[in-house]
């Protein structure tokens, strides 16, 4: 291979945000590099053996929202992408019994009335609202946000579609879409169901990777960013990619190589160069430089431009901005190589849910118990789990009859705090393996020996996500989904559209609209943005959205 | 009494809000009865019998429009009020002092964080100076044609805050758009580091509020606050003052005021209101009612039957849950506090020494607990005006957070007592010997707030001050725009949009509504 050093851009980072904007942009026949900092590529959507005979889904482990416009755009299923649904989940108690949610309407009626007979009757109405807000909010995930405060006509069109969109909803409508964004996701539940572990069942989404509790306001939009995703036209549905997540930016590589594009792993960026006002290229930790007028990170936005740019190359105000982009690490994972499969007591044999979401929180109060652990530096006593076995459904995962399980967990602060100091170098060997075993007492409340069943354990902080992958603190989707840090201020006001003060300079990742959760529209979305900006007169080969 | 009387509108209610309404509808020519249970008029606001406060007892955003519209201009204000400076009290004596923007350290030092906090504030109150005219009308959003003068006005007045917002210039816009849902505590400590300082911003953002500062939405509850500028002012002759200025106003128009006398019953035929049932019996006839009483209350004394099934679903769902307490004790001296000068023992004092502080206050309260290290609002109303000074000895007033309504156990002597003790204690830690000046008591818990003033859950806006119980969601989708059920019912009080705080503008702003005769 000749050792190319000038491309028509460069990509920082090969998370699955990345890969999906360099395979746009070498689709449009861009000369396109790569470059990440580890050995391999995938970001946080990746798997890796740690232990022989066992892949893991180290970071993110279950998949819905992957924009299916874009896995048809890139053709992703012949480079191997396959999801497979999982229907329903369960929540266990203490005292044996549990409650499954089946993604068959008449058996999740039956089990929600073997627990409320009022829950039962009250979830099509729930259900429905939460259909409707996801099919208004679908659509704006492929578009760019508009600058409020911008005369262009890009942003004002792009304000007009929102207003139409808005008012052709109706006014009992768009009040209730309001009333259901700025409330929070424990309020909703209570509004309209009694039990207790129905609610706690509920609610996961509406707090997973965030730093807000179930009864903060705006955490019923964080369950809508849970449910707005699909597998094949089943929306809400999540599902497994056949081989672990690192499936998913496996196959983005490979469209991204077989549109010409080059990837280098092991190279980390050490600094983004600038000249004048306009982006040159970057130069490698290893003191290699490879130039482009165009280079589009796929860091958050903190790490870009807090790390690797030069201060006085940016307005003040803009780095200031970037400084107050919050960026809270609240989430733990633990990913379990099995012996075998562990029992589940209360659960009958070989019942469907155990292949999908378990958990183990019995009430509201709980969790919000949970997040006020964590305001305080500490991971929660009784942490809310999101546990899955994705090798019950897809055998790549472990040796036959072993199984994986994935364990995520939450509360966790980055900076946890220890003799009077919160800091995320507080997270030693000790403390992980403290934190473990908080978790396995969770996880017990489901499966009792699964202490029994363990191979292997890999036990992931807020800090290991931090250096292995480089999300600041550990934040699973680049920056908080909150209101401040939504649409047209992610991820700083005046900067929607994926651009910087920097000429050439991009965003690409999760800390641009429309933020995390293994969407790849951010990417998407960014590579439109360079192609409409960089090269006006390119063919925009590729686009279906 | 057996005639019937018939009015053109009868007003449940003689707090600050139903008087407010009683006096608009009465200078329009309406003929007007006002109804209150309690023997005086005033609720929250009222004073107890020595002229002290009892309830609330300080002005924050009484409305210069609803003085105007009330006929109570400059020249006719028949009391004086005075602004207080803040003291955010520290426990190593380095207490804080603010009045509007300045900041400065008691012994009279400069604060390191004077700059930030005057920028932070200008900032704050130019904000809420934008978002002040959506208060002075009905939220935006109602049923009125396309090309009616209503909607026109309404268009116009939008896009006047449109005009506004743009002439702060785009950097200061986008910041504005961010802020406005942001949470207080992340805002507040992006400026200046955690302390007194920060700690007192924090707990104006939420006080009264059943959150904490790390919730989204809690910049606006302290936008909310800055919408006249920000400061606290004492009325002199205290909170009567202010209710006989509303009440006189009312009556020099020609309302009838009757206390100790409220409604037991709003009566309906063919879905219009036809008059009210006293409970004292009396029937009195008319086509409007408008209550200050909480939404569902008045949906109750309407009778639910009267509200479609969608309506009573929403008013079940309003939050309104009080958590804070009020506790107004009696010294025989005037407390000394370390640091302090003397003449600042008539300033607003604040125990919120960091904005951690007030969430870890929050914290229990969640919990259906009470805060073991409360945020307290102190007051020696006396320091400023005698007459508020009390019988005898100097009058200390008490707003306590967080102390939920809904205690675990409920509100007995027991933890009454319990939450007197805890409020010593803290103030022991600023004021040593306090309680040994103690010679009487008085706790006020949100469940003797509902029941002595109607206010529902004790809240002291009547409903939740949240993001999605607010503007045209206030107190329920449906409901937001004054009009509520059948026809000729209003919502006049502090449950209705812009809420309350002794503002006044919501029993104005529904009686406008009234006169319109339209939702």
């Amino acid at each position: 291979m000749r050792s190319q050093s000038s491309f028509d851009a460069i990509i920082i980072g090969a998370g699955h945000n990345g890969l999906t904007a360099a395979a746009y942009l070498a689709r449009a026949g861009r000369q396109v590099l790569v470059v990440e900092k580890n050995d391999w590529i995938g970001g946080a959507a990746v798997s890796r053996s740690l232990h022989p005979g066992w892949t893991y889904s180290n970071c993110s482990y279950v998949c819905s929202l992957l924009r299916r416009e874009i896995v048809r755009d890139l053709d992703l299923p012949k480079y191997g992408l396959q999801v497979i649904p999982y229907e329903g989940g369960a929540s266990f108690t203490p005292d044996g019994d549990y409650f499954a949610y089946y993604s068959d309407h008449h058996a999740l009626h039956r089990e929600m009335a073997r627990h409320s007979p009022r829950d039962a009757d009250a979830y099509p109405r729930y259900a429905q609202m939460i259909l409707r807000q996801c099919r208004f909010i679908r659509p704006f995930l492929l578009r760019d946000a508009p600058d409020p405060a911008s005369l262009r006509p890009r942003d004002l069109g792009e304000m007009a579609h929102i207003v139409r969109q808005a008012h052709g909803l109706g006014r009992k409508e768009l009040a209730e879409t309001l009333r259901f964004w700025t409330m929070s996701i424990g309020d909703l539940l209570d509004e309209h169901f009694e039990s207790d572990l129905i609610k706690a069942h509920l609610a996961g989404s509406g707090i997973i990777g965030t730093g807000l509790g179930v009864y903060s306001p705006g955490t019923a939009y964080v369950l809508l960013h849970h449910y707005m995703g699909d597998i094949d036209g089943g929306i809400g549905a999540w599902g497994f990619a056949r081989g672990g997540m690192g499936a998913i930016s496996n196959a983005l590589g490979a469209a991204f190589a077989a549109a010409g594009g080059t990837v280098r792993t092991g190279a980390g960026v050490a600094q983004i160069l600038v000249k004048e006002g306009r982006v040159t290229g970057v130069a490698l930790e290893d003191g290699t430089e490879y130039h482009a007028p165009v280079v589009a990170s796929n860091m958050d936005v903190k790490r870009t431009f807090l790390n690797h740019v030069d201060r006085a190359a940016l307005p003040e105000e803009f780095t200031r901005a970037v400084e107050r982009f919050k960026i809270r690490g609240s989430s733990a994972k633990l990913n379990i190589a099995l012996d075998r499969l562990p029992a589940f007591p209360a659960a009958p044999a070989h019942a469907s849910f155990l292949r999908g979401d378990l958990h183990v929180s019995q009430s509201l109060w709980e969790l919000e118990r949970a997040y006020d652990d964590w305001k305080s530096g500490r991971w929660s006593a009784r942490p809310y789990i999101d546990m899955l076995i994705p090798s019950q459904i897809d055998p790549t995962m472990a040796p036959p009859g072993s199984h994986m399980m994935t364990v995520f967990v939450q509360y966790a602060p980055y900076d946890l705090a220890a003799n009077g100091q919160r800091s995320g170098q507080n997270w030693t060997d000790t403390a992980r393996q403290a934190l473990a075993e908080t978790v396995l007492d969770q996880i017990a409340i489901a499966c009792p020996d699964i202490r029994e069943r363990i191979q292997h354990m890999e036990v992931r902080s807020p800090l290991e996500l931090e250096t292995e992958v480089g999300l600041t603190e550990g934040n699973i989707f680049q920056g908080e989904l909150t209101f401040d840090q939504l649409f047209f201020n992610r991820p700083v006001p005046g900067y929607p559209g994926y651009g910087s003060p920097i000429g050439g300079l991009y965003l690409c990742g999760s800390s641009a609209h429309p933020g995390g959760g293994v969407m790849a529209a951010p990417g998407a979305n960014a590579a439109r943005a360079i192609l409409r900006r960089e090269w006006p007169r390119a063919p925009r080969k590729g686009y279906a959205a | 009494m057996s005639s019937t009387r018939t009015f053109d509108a009868i007003v449940i209610g003689g707090g600050l809000n139903g008087l407010a309404a009683a006096g608009v509808l009465a200078r329009a020519g309406q003929s007007v009865c006002l109804l209150e249970r309690a023997p005086h008029l005033g609720g929250m606001a009222a004073p107890d019998a020595s002229g002290a406060p009892r309830m609330a007892h300080l002005l924050y955003n009484l409305s210069p429009t609803v003085r105007r519209d009330l006929g109570l201009g400059t020249r006719d204000w028949p009391f004086e009020t005075v602004a207080l400076p803040t003291v955010a009290l520290s426990e190593d004596g380095r207490h804080v002092i603010t009045q509007g923007a300045t900041v400065r350290l008691a012994d009279g030092s400069a604060h390191p964080d004077a700059a930030a906090f005057a920028a932070l504030f200008e900032r704050l109150t130019t904000y809420a100076a934008l978002l002040r005219p959506l208060a002075e009308t009905a939220p935006p959003g109602g049923a009125a044609p396309r090309l009616s003068p209503d909607r026109i006005k309404e268009i116009w007045r939008l896009g006047r805050m449109g005009l506004g917002l743009r002439r702060l210039g785009k950097p200061e816009m986008r910041r504005f758009l961010q802020i406005l849902l942001s949470n207080a505590y992340d805002l507040i400590l992006d400026e200046l580091p955690d302390g007194p300082l920060a700690g007192l911003l924090a707990a104006d953002a939420v006080r009264g509020a059943a959150a904490g500062p790390r919730a989204p939405g809690t910049v606006f509850g302290l936008l909310y606050r800055m919408g006249h500028g920000g400061g606290a002012s004492l009325p002199r002759g205290g909170m009567a003052a202010v209710i006989n200025a509303f009440a006189g106003a009312a009556g020099r128009a020609g309302a009838v005021i009757e206390t100790g006398r409220g409604a037991a019953r709003i009566l309906t035929d063919q879905d219009r209101v036809t008059g009210v049932i006293t409970d004292t019996g009396e029937t009195l006839h008319t086509a409007r009612v408008l209550s200050s009483s909480g939404a569902r209350i008045t949906a109750e004394m309407t009778g639910l039957a009267h509200f479609d099934i969608e309506s009573t679903r929403r008013l079940r769902h309003i939050r309104a849950r009080g958590t804070v307490a009020k506790i107004n004790l009696t010294l025989d001296a005037l407390p000394a506090i370390p640091g302090l000068p003397d003449e600042l023992l008539a300033a607003r004092m604040v125990i919120a020494p960091s904005a951690s502080y007030v969430e870890d206050a929050f914290n229990p309260s969640k919990y259906r607990e009470m805060s073991p290290n409360p945020v307290i609002e102190a007051l020696l109303p006396g320091q400023t005006d005698p007459a508020q000074r009390g019988a005898r000895g100097h009058a200390l007033s008490l707003i306590v957070s967080y102390a939920p309504v809904d205690l675990a156990g409920g509100w007995d002597d027991a933890a009454r007592d319990t939450l007197l003790r805890t409020t010593l204690k803290t103030l022991t830690r600023y004021a040593p010997g306090l309680p040994q000046l103690v010679t009487g008591a008085e706790v006020i818990p949100p469940d003797r707030i509902e029941a002595e003033t109607g206010a529902p859950g004790g809240h002291w806006h009547h409903a939740e001050m949240s993001l999605d119980q607010l503007l045209t969601l206030r107190p329920a989708i449906g409901m937001g725009r004054y009009a509520m059920g059948p026809s000729g019912l209003y919502l006049c009080g502090a449950s209705a949009h812009p809420g309350g705080d002794l503002m006044g503008l919501a029993g104005r702003n529904a009686a406008l509504a009234a006169l319109r005769g339209a939702p």
